[in-house]
């Protein structure tokens, strides 16, 4: 799958709610090193770390007002923990596309132009 | 007297959130910062647990999904403990499966909130069930409370007793108990009606409450008898009380009897080192005792020492 070509910028569904400003800030702020151990995870094919971050993902990233970017986590962390001895392969190469998805929706997340 | 509930009318009630993503305890700080809650985190299921246990909180919300100790598991340690068992426990989960909430609710969970939080429900529900907890706070209570009183009721008495007889004895700490009976009860309601003899019970009870300390428990027994549990105390530091009592009651006016007071007869039972563990028998003791106080004139307390043979010292 090729990276969006004119990468459209996801913005948090709380942008408005000033309750929450601060945490989508802190959360956007984290999340660019969250990608990148997800990344290097990822790289070294350690599964179940990535299932892991995959599903703190999921949990957080809907809770910041980005459940986009929470659904593919989710779909990420499904497959991963669905994958058995036979279907590995065929699975992997599925959690890659999905790997790459959310990747690519973490990065065009920010924060609303002032 | 002393309403031992912790939570009962604190404006602020302990929140204990357990939960290992620290996104959850930022985002949950955040969407209940206007509910006046203490809200208290826990990272692991093993110190959920722990904290649930030291601290008492009012509510608990607990993930489902976490490392090593998952949340079903942490609800069962709760509900399996007696010191935590009464605490309601909202799930948190992500998890929209039907079995999980089901296998919460048959755990002993009260309510069931999915991830992402809706904002709007997260704070009814959680509203919701501390409304609930005070409330069944408040039965409990209120079915311990002897009516025409507000002392602690006889079902209350029989837990306690037993309660200090065998943490006393455990600690070895002294221990006394006073049986108080009103004298002649029973003209005063035949003299001056029932209303006058209700009056009398209620004054009783506030002269007993005003005399005894912060750690006795004042109840009423049944009828006109009240028993006054005394923990840490010697027989000798009980009969200070017991003789407060009576010559407080000497000194109160009865506005539907002014020309006739009111006395006790008091019968204590006491020890130093606890060895009699039945707390049958010292309700025995110190009815033996209260009617020794009653065949030797009324208006009087006598004590004997439980453990220490059938000595009985007398004064009044």
């Amino acid at each position: 799958m090729e990276p969006a070509k004119s990468p459209r910028p996801i913005i948090s569904e709380f942008a408005g709610d000033p309750e929450m400003s601060e945490l989508v800030r802190l959360f956007l702020g984290e999340l660019p090193q969250r990608v990148r151990a997800l990344e290097a995870a990822w790289r070294e094919q350690q599964v179940q770390t990535v299932a892991r971050m995959a599903h703190q993902l999921r949990g957080s990233s809907a809770g910041y007002g980005f459940p986009t970017i929470g659904s593919a986590a989710a779909s990420l962390e499904e497959s991963l923990r669905a994958r058995t001895e036979a279907d590995a392969q065929a699975v992997l190469e599925r959690a890659a596309a999905e790997f790459r998805a959310l990747v690519d929706l973490c990065s065009r997340a920010c924060r609303p132009a002032a | 007297m002393t309403i031992t509930a912790p939570q009962f009318d604190e404006s602020q009630p302990t929140v204990l959130v357990i939960d290992d993503s620290p996104d959850v305890h930022r985002l949950l700080k955040a969407r209940l910062r206007h509910e006046e809650l203490d809200l208290r985190a826990a990272t692991s299921g093993r110190a959920g647990i722990e904290a649930a246990r030291d601290q008492r909180p009012a509510i608990v919300l607990l993930d489902l999904d976490m490392p090593d100790m998952d949340g079903f598991e942490v609800l069962r340690n709760l509900k399996n403990d007696p010191t935590t068992v009464h605490i309601p426990v909202i799930v948190l989960s992500g998890l929209q499966s039907a079995q999980d909430k089901v296998t919460a609710f048959d755990l002993g969970a009260v309510d069931y909130i999915t991830k992402p939080f809706n904002l709007t429900e997260l704070r009814v529900r959680v509203r919701s069930a501390l409304r609930m907890h005070r409330l069944v706070q408040m039965l409990a209570q209120r079915a311990q409370i002897d009516g025409l009183t507000g002392l602690w009721n006889r079902a209350h008495f029989d837990r306690r007793l037993a309660d200090e007889v065998a943490g006393c004895q455990r600690h070895d700490r002294a221990l006394s108990l006073a049986m108080i009976d009103v004298d002649d009860f029973k003209s005063i309601n035949d003299t001056y009606g029932h209303p006058a003899g209700d009056a009398v019970l209620q004054g009783m009870a506030r002269v007993i409450q005003k005399e005894c300390r912060q750690e006795d428990v004042a109840c009423r027994y049944g009828g006109e008898e009240f028993a006054l549990i005394m923990p840490d105390t010697t027989p000798a530091q009980g009969m200070v009380v017991c003789e407060r009592v009576r010559s407080s009651l000497a000194s109160v006016v009865w506005p539907r009897h002014p020309e006739r007071s009111v006395t006790v007869s008091i019968g204590l039972a006491g020890a130093v080192r606890i060895r009699t563990a039945q707390p049958f028998d010292w309700v025995e003791a110190a009815d033996k005792a209260l009617y020794t106080a009653k065949k030797t004139g009324r208006n009087r307390s006598v004590m004997t020492d439980i453990d220490g043979g059938s000595r009985l010292a007398k004064a009044g």
